[in-house]
């Protein structure tokens, strides 16, 4: 039961973990929250219905694609939200996202209407069976996809010369434009990267949960408290803030299925509606008393 | 109906109303001084979580105003309402600015009428709507009428039909946070009670809830002999797709939500095997002539699958129109029209229970496993 449970908060906070690295990479790139980000999660999802339904391939084929979609999508949406704004204060910035996350809903609803829409199987939808416990193909390939691309992200920003660049634009942005590197190129490679992780996270979260126009705001939700849990700013934060949260979602609600006195003790503090409230009075509570977030300084390291 | 025709038909779907509210308008000549006139505003969300229930309340009214006799003169406008309760009220008073209003094909989002209802009871405009949330027609509000079957009525079937036809007596209960669930399961807990009967388990989940594994794991915890949902669309497919993947080999029996095609074609037809829902109408089945031409002629402007939420509105706007087309003027004559006669829609023959319950029907339909085409199996009068 236990490892049944950990499988699917595993699969849930993997997708998690896409999304607010996806977030956190903009947020350090240009010091301001993209309340879109959640919209780009929704736009991947209806991106992959939509090069399913003409290439009928699965998942696993599209998601290159999706990605690549996503990220010229990320890159024009920078272009639109950012640098028109960016020696605004950083609150004209978000406003602009805002608005265009409300484009995109409306976009996507005049577009697909408002039913909600099943994107394609990573490979298949059935499940295996493994020591006991039943894990559902899409759930592993969630986690294994999202393994692969953070490794890869991990590789790009740490291995490589623009992942270099990529970090030092979003560590001082004036000192790295003195150092000759393109300032402008590299936060709209950044808006392109989170884009594509949230576009990858579309994909796998759309047939499993389904998709709908409005979803991307619970999703941008999610980012933004997997960041402050984690650490504002901090990758690793990010990605152990996102695991976080599908724990509180599907392991909290779990406890008295695994510790049965529970159900006797405190029923009331074990369903979804208490742990969504007790995970919100975690997220109070560190801001009040952490305010680096959990992983705060010892693991942050901005892009 | 496959995922790319659906997309192609969602893209003509605006043009659609466009044209059904142009047709609305043209078809009533300028030269006809003897017309009735009716100023019915459509205020419906067609954005946010309730946007496909409140487009197909959309698509209903747009259709009854297409049916509309000659003599009647209608106007109506669509504004979409959103999903939050001062988006209604915007809309409403909006509405109302503009000229005089006879009456509103009003949100089915239990919120929001609840918020409509002081503004139509101040300006004394009646408001029609497909709301299944108790609490509208507990107002003593005389200017709201319900032509969906309330939870008193919805709930009443569901229960029965959980009872009296499956003999089940050991129920889990799940439902939704919102003030549609909330409704509801006051309901099903009240009437299990009458039987004797207290639930052996039950949880509320939140639309925003994605993994359903916690609830489903104490769902097989409790050791129930039936399934009761009573959730939105979205999360009762989410539910039943998960507990058939953790293997819940229990009959469950939905609400509403799970009436509605665009919910039941994410699902392939092997998941749905066993699956029975409550709701008002089941169009998609058929069942009578005027049904059969309705389903056709929906399907031929909207391109997509009606629900019960648009035969109820159908069948609102549609007795809005008769009342007027007999003579009723004002808004207070429709208001009283409404709560004094009675109307045979196409789901079932509406009357006023004296609070602005018009609905006194509910059907079960159940899902064989081999089509996503339902069978009514139960019609509660």
């Amino acid at each position: 039961m236990l490892l049944q449970i950990l499988a699917n908060a595993l699969a849930l906070g993997a997708a998690y973990a896409l999304l607010a690295l996806g977030f956190v990479l903009i947020l350090n790139a240009t010091g301001a929250v993209n309340f879109a980000h959640g919209d780009m999660v929704m736009a991947g999802g209806y991106v992959a219905i939509a090069m399913g339904s003409v290439l009928q391939l699965p998942g696993a084929l599209l998601l290159p694609l999706v990605v690549a979609v996503m990220a010229l999508l990320g890159f024009v949406f920078s272009w639109f939200a950012y640098f028109p704004l960016k020696n605004r204060p950083p609150v004209s910035v978000f406003i602009s996202t805002i608005a265009l996350g409300i484009i995109f809903q409306n976009s996507a609803n005049a577009i697909y209407g408002a039913a909600p829409r099943k994107g394609p199987p990573l490979l298949s939808e059935g499940n295996f069976g493994m020591g006991g416990i039943t894990i559902g193909a899409q759930a592993l390939g969630i986690v294994v996809v999202a393994i692969v691309l953070i490794v890869a992200q991990h590789l790009l920003l740490n291995r490589s010369g623009i992942g270099r660049k990529l970090r030092a634009t979003a560590q001082d942005r004036e000192m790295a434009e003195a150092v000759g590197i393109r300032v402008n190129r590299m936060i709209a490679l950044t808006f392109a990267l989170g884009s594509a992780l949230a576009g990858a996270a579309g994909l796998m979260l759309s047939n499993t949960f389904f998709i709908t126009p409005t979803d991307g705001t619970n999703y941008v939700i999610k980012a933004y408290i997997a960041v402050t849990i984690g650490g504002w700013g901090s990758l690793s934060g990010a990605v152990c803030g996102a695991l976080i949260i599908a724990l509180f979602e599907v392991l909290f609600p779990s406890l008295p299925l695994l510790i049965p006195p529970l159900k006797i003790i405190a029923p009331w503090l074990f369903t979804q509606t208490a742990s969504t409230i007790l995970l919100y009075v975690g997220l109070l509570a560190i801001m009040f008393f952490r305010p680096q977030g959990l992983f705060g300084e010892t693991v942050q390291r901005r892009v | 109906m496959k995922v790319s025709d659906m997309r192609r038909n969602n893209r003509r779907r605006d043009n659609c109303i466009g044209l059904l509210v142009a047709t609305a308008l043209v078809a009533c000549p300028l030269a006809a001084s003897a017309q009735a006139e009716l100023n019915l505003p459509i205020l419906v969300p067609i954005t946010g979580f309730l946007s496909l229930e409140g487009t197909s309340q959309r698509n209903g009214a747009l259709l009854a105003i297409k049916n509309a006799p000659s003599s009647v003169k209608i106007t109506a406008e669509v504004t979409d309402t959103g999903s939050s309760p001062e988006g209604a009220v915007t809309a409403l008073e909006r509405s109302l600015s503009r000229g005089k209003v006879s009456a509103v094909a009003a949100s089915m989002l239990g919120t929001q009428m609840l918020a409509m209802l002081p503004v139509a009871l101040e300006n004394k405009v009646p408001l029609a709507t497909v709301s299944g949330t108790a609490d509208i027609t507990e107002k003593n509000n005389p200017y709201v009428f319900r032509f969906f079957p309330g939870d008193a009525v919805a709930k009443g079937a569901h229960v029965r039909y959980v009872l009296e036809e499956l003999k089940k007596k050991r129920v889990a209960l799940v439902y939704q946070t919102t003030a549609y669930g909330q409704s509801g399961r006051k309901h099903i807990v009240e009437l299990l009670k009458k039987a004797g009967i207290e639930p052996v388990m039950e949880e509320a989940l939140d639309v925003a809830v994605k993994d359903m594994s916690a609830v489903i794991g104490k769902v097989q915890a409790a050791r129930p002999d039936v399934i009761m949902l009573h959730l939105h669309g979205g999360p009762s497919a989410l539910f039943i797709k998960q507990a058939g993947a953790a293997k819940v080999n229990l009959p469950i029996v939905a609400g509403s939500g799970m009436s509605q095609p665009t919910t039941v074609a994410l699902m392939e037809p092997a998941e749905l095997k066993g699956l029975c829902a409550e709701t008002n109408a089941a169009p998609v089945a058929g069942g009578s002539p005027q049904m059969d031409k309705f389903l056709a002629q929906y399907r031929a402007e909207f391109k997509s699958e009606p629900d019960g939420f648009a035969v109820g509105q159908y069948d609102a706007t549609s007795m809005i129109i008769d009342v007027v087309a007999k003579g009723a003027k004002t808004p207070e004559d429709i208001r009283k029209a409404l709560s004094g006669g009675s109307f045979k829609g196409l789901a079932m023959t509406y009357k006023s229970d004296g609070k602005g319950n018009m609905a006194h029907s509910a059907v079960i339909i159940c899902y064989d496993g081999k089509t996503r085409m339902p069978k009514i199996v139960k019609r509660y009068d």
